[in-house]
């Protein structure tokens, strides 16, 4: 039913086309609803207003992630990366981690023929400047204020209706360029900021807070002496972010190694108080673990040098960006600070570093669906939540985008357990506990890090997001077919011991001492199993005889039909992962015991009804926590900040109360 | 959270000496526990009947104590469970050592309130009882709410914080290095994991070790009394012995001469020493006679002194006392008070002290082995001595508390295999599984740590962020 005075009508609105906005509406329009994505600037989609890489530690694994839920990042990334490396591997597989340098250019442009080619999907460009609301109809009471979204409402007049509304606009709300003792308003870097909606989010009645970030300056590569750094390349075999990217094609570079030295230190020290950050200027807080390079050297005098990396903006660009530099320095102290540098002492600077404060939504005001819970079908995601990191923000529109899809299909919403998924944790950590400063994932927020591997991210999500409708079935049945490849594999390698006699077996026996003068000098051969919890065996050595048993049972080979060049990349993956499960069995199996506590009360449910101020014994401080965020499980509410195991053991018993009171007033 | 196959064990009688004690398991393994530990004429146990049985401790076979237990099989118990109670002698030592044996055996020590919780979440409770259960838990709080105040764990928090500080320290290390791996933060060695894991378990295990009731009530503690002749040594070690009789059964199969010389102390067995021959002597034999029962006086962990009221303090109590006095670990029983007495304990103390033994350094107490008077106090004082960490509260060097050893020794279980997996240079993502399961414990006894906790150390610690 269209509501009277609508000019158009969309299952789905996304509000925002960054890194969140492309996968929230990347995702209800693969779910088979009319979707339109608004934004600002057509030519702007997917700008990567910062460092241009994808991925990192921890964030690779989102990547990996949304992926694995039928996003579009990773495919992204994989075509038009051009350095590629997999970081950590010197520890264990949990946290090997993808990360790419991306040609900047390139990622805006193919996310844009991407998106095009979604026939569900509208891009549009126009300015939002306020959103339609209605009452909700109170029912006992239990609705009082909350109010559902109807649509919103361009500043050229025109009004478009839809199911759900997602509000993905980063740092546009109130964005406050500082650059020095200057200040401008911006969204981002050049581009205006969201007034008018910021505006209308504003009388909505979020709690609201305010947060800083940054950036560094851009260097032209013309003027780098590269020959003063270390050149850090890629990897050999590069290791891609989809599990349905096959080979990468771009050429690719190399970035460099630099460090700070006396002279930075001193430009630095003695033009503090022209830094915005230490003259009182910007009071909002910034992200601890991306501090500007003046913070640095404050909080870390004994630190001497501090590293940078210079990294190529694209493959047909000079822009060189030097990532640790990050700074809101006046124009005249960054271009000392980066002449300090020996190899940069002419080097020409094309863009200013600066600092950007923002408006963000306290994210206890959402549910883990990222609904809010004052507006139905109002969804938001990305940094307006506090986040950091397109990683970060494109896991969060990926899964607005399925609930936002499934509210518009009345189906039950989809979270994901802390035990299932970094994208779990991230959103699980943002509504038990909001944000007090821009939130970036790591591995060490992952309870169960050893079973959140980049090599099994599809195994734990893909079967969640093909029930979603976000996975298409040609790739659900590639995902079912890796499955029973690693299966058989699997069951092969502990049934079968390898002979020493086979070419595998010599090769084998031979790494590990036990032919001599070519005979087998061991007890008796070993099971695959066996042979892979050895330090020095590798999947890698049994691959051909692995697949050689695949064949014979007409599956594929590990990885998966080989293209007709190139190598396999997801072979040598298919391997670890399958050596992984075997390696550090009992390691895996210990953190397994370990959550088994979390897990239960994950199980523990708390009604919607729930009244904590009914709840004699908690403190009204501990009542008024819980009932802002409203915790779906007692395991969640353990999580939130000052709740203590006592006060968590009464909600459980009073929800055994609540329920049996209730069943004896039914009753009587 | 609480339904859970773990099996819990209590004490559930109220704290301190009782005539009968009671230690409920409840859980899926109550009776396969409580059967390792006790001896019953049959088994299975019928279901709720009383079951006469004996405590034993099995590496010396000795009965420690007669029992009367009852199983409730679930779901008709209490809580909903298995459930086994036992009724023991009330004595405190034997009630902690049972719950001690339980927990070797795999039962987890019960949360306040735990027992009722289980009964109600398994819907043994009706509303009204229910509603009961919040004073519980509410106690549960206040008990939380006084650690935090210090009142009650405050000492043990105090001694476990710097070790926690290093654990916590530690683990942020290595945290940095694996999440900011492309930052250059530096990477801890094996060594230098091994030694910080080694630091900390140096003196968790004296934490442990100073827990002493286990090891007393299963090894038994030799007492000494010593005394000139004719003070009443004698009939003070009859009364000793004829006291607790009734507790000390003779194993089958040993000789009378070795059960008659011990005696049951609150459930710890004393053995008691022989002294007499001790006298100034000029003959050579009797000399080494006299050298040995010194040496005996000495080897006993603990010395009763017994000095004659009536008679006063003699110039050969002065004489015998300096020679024990260094030794520690000595009480003085003051007999004879049935007669006129020349000497009381103020009278004494002021003696000591004139001697250059403070008065409060030793324990005095008045007896009379001819009436029974006294021998209770006495009995008291010499398990204080025994076993000081039982009976005094805030004392950080001792651990009193049967949980926080068993956590503590949990914690040092875990750091053990941190340190074997350090050796053999295991990633640190699952060496750190080991140390977060040692910061587990201790938080269990301090308040928790969170993934907060870890970071402000890492982001105070490593400049990090490109």
């Amino acid at each position: 039913m269209a509501v009277p005075g609508f000019t158009e009508k969309y299952d789905v609105v996304v509000v925002g086309a960054g890194h969140a906005g492309c996968e929230a509406a990347m995702a209800p329009a693969r779910m088979g609803l009319q979707t339109a994505l608004y934004t600002m600037n057509l030519d702007l989609i997917a700008q990567m207003s910062c460092n241009p890489a994808v991925g990192g530690i921890a964030k690779g694994h989102l990547v990996r992630e949304v992926d694995a839920l039928g996003g579009i990042m990773g495919e992204l990334i994989d075509t038009v990366g051009i350095q590629f490396r997999l970081l950590n591997t010197s520890r264990g597989p949990a946290v090997w981690s993808p990360r790419a340098q991306a040609d900047k250019k390139l990622y805006r442009v193919r996310m844009k023929q991407v998106l095009e080619s979604e026939p569900n999907l509208r891009i549009k460009q126009a300015e939002v400047m306020d959103l339609v609301l209605e009452d909700l109809p109170s029912v006992l009471g239990a609705n009082a204020g909350r109010r559902r979204i109807l649509g919103i409402r361009l500043r050229d007049g025109r009004t478009v209706e839809a199911g759900a509304v997602l509000v993905t606009t980063g740092t546009f709300l109130n964005g406050l360029i500082h650059c020095g003792e200057q200040t401008y308003p911006a969204g981002r870097s050049g581009e205006a900021p969201a007034v008018m909606l910021g505006e209308a989010l504003r009388r909505l009645g979020f709690e609201t807070g305010r947060l800083k970030t940054g950036t560094p300056p851009r260097l032209d590569a013309r003027t780098i002496d590269f020959s003063q750094f270390q050149e850090q390349p890629g990897d050999p075999v590069p290791t891609p972010f989809s599990f349905r990217t096959r080979q990468i094609t771009q050429p690719q570079t190399v970035c460099w190694i630099a460090y700070t030295t006396d002279e930075t230190r001193r430009v630095i020290q003695e033009n503090l108080a022209r830094s915005p950050l230490y003259s009182g200027q910007i009071q909002s807080r910034g992200p601890r673990y991306c501090p500007s390079i003046e913070d640095k050297i404050v909080k870390f005098p004994d630190k001497p040098h501090h590293q940078l990396f210079l990294e190529p903006e694209g493959l047909d660009t000079h822009e060189i960006y030097v990532n640790g530099m990050s700074t809101s320095m006046p124009i005249d102290v960054q271009w000392a600070m980066v002449r300090s540098i020996p190899g940069l002492e002419n080097a020409d600077m094309i863009r200013p570093g600066y600092a950007i404060e923002y408006d963000m939504v306290q994210p206890t005001e959402l549910h883990s669906s990222l609904e809010t819970k004052k507006i139905e079908n109002l969804f938001l995601a990305g940094q307006i939540n506090g986040t950091t990191g397109y990683e970060e923000a494109a896991c969060q529109g990926i899964m607005a985008g399925i609930n936002a899809g499934l509210r518009v299909q009345g189906r039950e919403p989809l979270t994901i357990e802390r035990t299932r998924g970094y994208t779990g944790i991230l959103i699980d950590d943002l509504v038990s506990k909001g944000a007090d400063e821009p939130y970036r994932m790591f591995t060490s927020r992952a309870e169960f890090r050893l079973h959140l591997r980049i090599d099994n991210a599809d195994e734990r999500l893909t079967p969640l997001g093909h029930q979603a409708g976000t996975i298409r079935d040609a790739d659900y049945q590639a995902f079912l077919e890796k499955k029973i490849r690693i299966t058989e594999a699997t069951k092969f390698l502990l049934e079968t011991r390898l002979e020493p006699g086979s070419r595998v077996g010599w090769a084998v026996y031979s790494k590990l001492g036990l032919m001599t003068g070519g005979q087998f000098t061991g007890p008796g051969p070993l099971t695959g199993a066996q042979l892979l919890k050895r330090q020095e065996v590798t999947m890698e050595d049994l691959a051909d005889w692995v697949n050689e048993v695949l064949r014979g049972r007409s599956l594929q080979p590990l990885g998966g039909p080989n293209e007709s060049t190139g190598q396999n990349l997801f072979a040598r993956e298919e391997a670890r992962r399958i050596e992984t499960d075997f390696k550090y069995e009992g390691y895996l199996a210990q953190q397994e015991r370990q959550v088994e506590r979390m897990k239960r009360a994950e199980a523990r449910r708390i009604p919607d009804w729930f009244d904590y101020a009914k709840v004699s014994g908690l403190s009204r401080e501990v009542v008024e926590k819980l009932t802002k965020v409203r915790p779906v499980t007692l395991g969640q509410a353990s999580r939130i900040p000052g709740i203590t195991p006592a006060a968590v053991s009464l909600v459980n018993v009073y929800i055994e109360i609540f329920q049996r009171r209730a069943a004896e007033q039914a009753r009587a | 959270m609480s339904h859970s196959d773990e099996t819990i064990v209590a004490i559930s009688t109220a704290p301190g000496r009782g005539g009968i004690g009671v230690v409920r398991l409840s859980g899926g393994q109550a009776l396969e526990i409580a059967t390792g530990i006790l001896r019953f004429p049959q088994s299975p146990l019928d279901p709720r009947k009383a079951t006469l049985g004996e405590f034993c401790d099995i590496s010396t076979e000795r009965v420690l104590d007669q029992v009367v237990a009852v199983f409730f099989p679930g779901p008709h118990s209490y809580t909903g469970e298995d459930v086994l109670e036992i009724s023991c002698h009330g004595s405190p030592v034997i009630l902690a050592f049972l719950v001690e044996l339980c927990l070797a055996r795999g039962a987890r020590p019960a949360e306040p309130g735990e027992f009722t919780l289980r009964a109600f979440l398994n819907g043994r409770l009706d509303l009204t009882q229910a509603e009961a259960i919040r004073d519980l838990i509410e106690s549960q709080t206040l008990y939380q709410a006084r650690v935090a105040a210090g009142q009650m764990e405050g000492a043990i928090s105090q001694r476990l914080k710097p070790h926690k500080e290093a654990l916590v320290r530690l683990i942020a290390r290595l945290e940095a290095g694996i999440d900011f791996a492309e930052d250059d933060v530096p990477v801890s060695g094996w060594q230098e994991i091994a030694a910080t894991v080694d630091a900390i378990q140096k003196d968790l295990s004296r934490m442990v070790e100073s827990y002493q009731l286990g090891k007393i009530v299963r090894e038994g503690l030799t007492l000494a009394i010593v005394g000139r002749p004719n003070v009443g040594k004698s009939s003070l070690f009859n009364r000793l012995l004829n006291e607790e009789r009734a507790i000390v059964t003779a194993t089958p199969g040993t000789t009378r001469d070795l059960v008659s010389e011990i005696a049951s102390l609150g459930g710890i067995p004393l053995r008691l020493v022989d002294t007499a021959g001790i006298r100034e002597t000029h003959d050579e034999a009797e000399r080494l006679g006299v050298a040995k029962s010194l040496q005996a006086i000495a080897d006993s962990a603990l010395r009763l002194f017994v000095v004659d009221a009536s008679e006063g303090w003699t110039e050969g109590d002065e004489r015998l006392w300096t020679k024990v006095h260094p030794l520690g670990s000595l009480a003085i029983a003051l007999n004879k008070t049935d007669l006129p007495k020349l000497l009381d304990r103020d009278q004494l103390a002021r003696r000591l002290s004139e001697i250059g033994e403070s008065p409060s350094g030793t324990i005095v107490v008045e007896v009379s082995a001819l009436t029974g008077g006294g021998i209770e106090d006495l009995k008291q004082a010499l398990l204080f001595i025994a076993a000081p960490a039982r009976e005094t509260s805030g004392q950080g060097e001792m651990i009193t508390n049967l949980r926080h050893q068993q956590l503590i020794q949990s914690a040092l279980d875990s750091l053990g295999r941190a340190h074997q997996a350090a050796r053999l240079k295991v990633h640190h993502e699952m060496l750190l599984l080991d140390l977060y399961d040692a910061l587990n414990s201790l938080d269990l006894i301090t308040g928790a740590t969170n993934v907060e906790d870890v970071l402000r150390v890492i982001f105070s610690t490593f400049c990090i962020g490109k």
